[in-house]
């Protein structure tokens, strides 16, 4: 009886699940939705039910599970604007709405549903709405190239900053609950992930914005779970394996719900248990800093590790403005790590970093 | 997992048939979903939930990984207890019933989540009353069953409650708390409504009042919004009946019993959430009932205990387990020794329960700190209780006789695997399990190949 331990004997008693938070991100771009095969195979409207019906499984899996939904366009196609929860609603301290609109009332014998749910799909329905009727008014019909451009880094941003407010106001309500019973002192924070689901390719000028985002989720070990249903995205894909997400191209859009259950519902708990889709071949290429370009091979600053397609002007770094001393030859084939590394810390503000990257 | 959660077990014995019925209603469907369900069962419903064909087991295997072969084997257990899932020619089937309804919650479209009122009430309520309203009802059950005096007496229903859950027992004239009411005053509140409604479940077959439209309704108010009325339309004379008991617990709110509309209060809305939000709803109560603010107890290192309360229930909670010396009128100043440890735990109480209710009752000041409870006092407490532990009973059963070393082997890997397994021993061929009925079906299992194989020889 030397050897009691007061740790293990509680040892039983089993953390009750964490919160999770799921941003959504919905690439609204209407081109690609518009484009056989893809209108045919899942017409948007198809595509934002089964969306909502996700949601809505998130929401059923726990009563402190939160969502958020962020939609992604071209600057001019409406930008990247968070459709729920809606903003305007004053907030307390933890981020909920303190008050709701007054609602009309319903009609008696109307089938009704679960209060949570209705809000989602209503809130969800009039942030779309809205932003599709700012578009509508700027849209002058002159440049149609524009639109057909999804920035996604403004979303991924969005999604980021709304993640870090509530786990941030939340962290502390969370310590408390595990330190409860296991007098551990675990610091607990809410399971945050981000799901992108993307019709349109890349856009090469924002390769180091995208890339700041994967660095940044990374670093708080956010998942971004990608669902290409059309197009291709290099970005993104790497976006899901350096965070550890999901990255699927669906070959049969018309099954995105079975998808979408299968392979994005499991919360970060669940996928310890689980087997997820993982990417065979994961396009690692990056876009250069000088002509925005993506390249398989190109030029790598000894110094601040930016990349350019070709050797810069007077052998001048653009964005450390290190004399390199260039030899005929001296092309480097870039290894992965460095890489990542190298948009990380070169992008910054431009100043010159040296030191070792960090994986 | 809190205690909540182990009462709330009591329900996977009902029988099939019940489940069926239960399974009826979207609202109950998905209340037991999330209440019931561990994660990765809630995974694998969902996987299964828009797949019209039964999945091969085959499947669910190469989706969990190896490594988690025990979670998938509780999950799988889990859903089948619960009649959630069946298994058929190596495949698994979603309930009909279950899928349908379901889908029907997530989709809407059903009338299952109560019928809000359209008319304006006349004598409009807020939150904030109906919180004080729930409030009072609820501290009038506790301060009843301390003997606290206090100007609210709960009605007979509830006092006819408490002794047949065995909370408190009849003595001469008064009723007197007991171990159990012991233990239930040191829970948090959800568990507290909990205890209490799973009684009076089990009071309703001697009420002749049915089984499944009881727990619909408990479900239906879970899933209910705080500070909006409901309509009595639609509600069946059992629940109508209800609703009557348990405005007396402080659960709904009915200006007068005749109105037709009633409001459930917070503690009816959070029927259906997890522990992990009970903080939250004690938040609200605590911005409700202003007086007591948020945490008033201070525990130092050595063991002192201080609490800023002019509350006879909170100060008689802490008198179960703790030396109190001084009071004053805002403050009430103890300590925490070995021996008032030891006489709590001869009353039932348990060293968690102890550190929980200190924890959720830490004053701000003591918030500040990482842990929030001194470490040496609260390792201590625990060790206090071990003390008294030498010995620990599980209740389970026995396996033995098996006839070969292979078949013993086999069933004792299995057993390992479930996580069921407590005690072995190999010389005799005995192992001890704390739950036999997945033990007894891989036996019967096994017991039928072995046959199927003989006869497929001769």
């Amino acid at each position: 009886m030397d050897r009691v331990d007061a740790t293990e004997h509680f040892a039983q008693h089993a953390q009750g699940d964490l919160p999770s938070l799921l941003v959504l991100i919905i690439d609204i771009n209407p081109i690609p939705w518009t484009t056989n095969p893809l209108s045919t195979a899942l017409p948007f409207n198809t595509a934002l039910s089964n969306l909502l019906l996700f949601l809505n499984a998130h929401l059923a899996f726990s009563h402190t599970n939160k969502v958020a939904v962020i939609a992604a366009a071209a600057p001019r196609g409406g930008g990247a604007k968070i459709l729920y929860p809606a903003a305007e609603l004053p907030t307390d301290t933890k981020g909920r709405p303190q008050s709701r609109p007054p609602q009309p009332a319903p009609q008696p014998g109307e089938p009704n549903k679960y209060r949570p749910f209705k809000d989602l799909e209503e809130g969800v329905l009039a942030g779309l709405g809205k932003v599709l009727a700012s578009v509508n008014e700027e849209d002058d019909g002159t440049d149609r190239t524009v639109v057909s451009e999804t920035r996604i880094a403004g979303a991924l941003t969005l999604a980021l900053a709304y993640i870090n407010r509530l786990a941030g106001a939340g962290a502390d309500n969370l310590g408390q609950t595990l330190t409860k019973g296991t007098g551990t002192t675990e610091a607990g924070t809410m399971q945050s992930r981000i799901l992108v689901v993307s019709v349109a390719g890349d856009v090469a000028s924002e390769y180091v914005p995208v890339m700041n985002c994967v660095f940044a989720a990374q670093k708080k070990h956010i998942p971004i779970d990608v669902c290409k249903v059309a197009g291709n995205s290099v970005f993104l894909q790497q976006a899901a394996d350096a965070t550890g997400g999901v990255y699927m191209k669906l070959d049969a859009p018309n099954g995105f719900l079975q998808y979408l259950m299968m392979a994005y519902l499991p919360d970060p708990a669940a996928r310890q248990h689980l087997v997820l889709p993982t990417q065979a071949n994961v396009d690692f290429r990056a876009a250069c800093f000088c002509h925005k370009k993506v390249v398989d091979v190109g030029y790598v600053c000894s110094i601040c590790l930016s990349i350019f397609c070709t050797v810069p002007p007077d052998n001048i770094c653009m964005t450390c403005q290190t004399k390199l001393a260039h030899t005929v030859g001296g092309m480097v084939v870039r290894k992965k790590k460095k890489k990542k590394a190298g948009t990380a810390t070169g992008s910054g503000a431009g100043t010159p970093t040296v030191g070792t990257p960090r994986p | 997992m809190s205690g909540s959660l182990q009462s709330f077990e009591q329900l996977e014995a009902l029988p099939p048939a019940t489940f069926k019925k239960l399974y009826q209603e979207p609202c109950t469907t998905l209340a037991l979903f999330r209440r019931m369900l561990p994660n990765l069962a809630k995974s694998i419903v969902m996987a299964m939930l828009y797949q019209d064909d039964p999945v091969p087991m085959s499947f669910i295997n190469a989706w969990v990984k190896p490594t988690s072969r025990r979670e998938k084997e509780m999950a799988l257990g889990k859903l089948r207890r619960l009649c959630i899932t069946s298994e058929k020619n190596q495949k698994l089937t979603l309930d009909a019933t279950f899928k349908a309804s379901f889908r029907e919650a997530l989709t809407g479209g059903s009338r299952s989540f109560g019928t809000p009122c359209t008319t304006e009430d006349k004598h409009p309520v807020t939150v904030e009353y109906l919180d004080n309203y729930a409030t009072a009802q609820w501290e009038a059950i506790l301060h009843y069953m301390v003997g606290t005096e206090s100007e609210r007496k709960p009605s007979e229903g509830v006092m006819r409650l408490l002794v047949a859950g065995g909370l408190m027992e009849k003595r001469s004239r008064r009723a007197e708390i007991t171990q159990a009411g012991f233990s239930f005053l040191l829970q948090d509140a959800n568990t507290q409504v909990w205890t209490l409604l799973l009684q009076y479940l089990s009071m309703a077959a001697s009420l002749r009042m049915d089984h499944v439209e009881i727990l619909h309704f408990f479900m239906l108010l879970g899933s209910l919004d705080l500070g909006q009325a409901y309509s009595k339309a639609g509600l069946t004379p059992t629940q109508l009946n209800m609703l009557e008991d348990l405005r007396d617990y402080g659960i709904v709110y009915q200006r007068k019993s005749s109105s037709d509309r009633y409001y459930p209060t917070r503690l009816a809305t959070t029927l259906t959430s997890e522990s992990a939000a009970l903080r939250t709803v004690q938040q609200g109560f605590d911005a409700a009932m202003s007086q007591s603010g948020q945490g008033f107890i201070v525990v130092e290192t050595n063991y002192r205990l201080y609490a800023y309360t002019s509350s006879p229930l909170q100060i008689s909670l802490l008198a179960f387990f703790a030396r109190l010396s001084q009071r004053y009128p805002n403050l009430v100043t103890g300590k925490i020794s070995r021996q008032s440890i030891r006489q709590a735990i001869r009353m039932g109480i348990t060293a968690s329960q102890i550190i929980d209710y200190l924890t959720v009752n830490a004053h701000p000041q003591l918030r500040k700190n990482t842990p929030v409870l001194p470490p040496t006092v609260v390792d201590q407490i625990r060790l206090w209780q071990i003390e008294g532990e030498r010995m620990k009973a599980t209740p389970g059963s026995l396996i033995r006789d098996f006839s070969t070393e292979r078949d013993y082997r086999e069933t004792l890997n299995y057993a390992e695997e479930l996580g069921v397994l407590l005690w072995r021993n190999d010389q005799k061929r005995w192992f001890f399990v704390s739950r036999h009925e997945q033990i007894a079906d891989f036996i019967a299992q096994r017991a039928r190949a072995q046959a199927a194989k003989a006869q497929g020889r001769a």
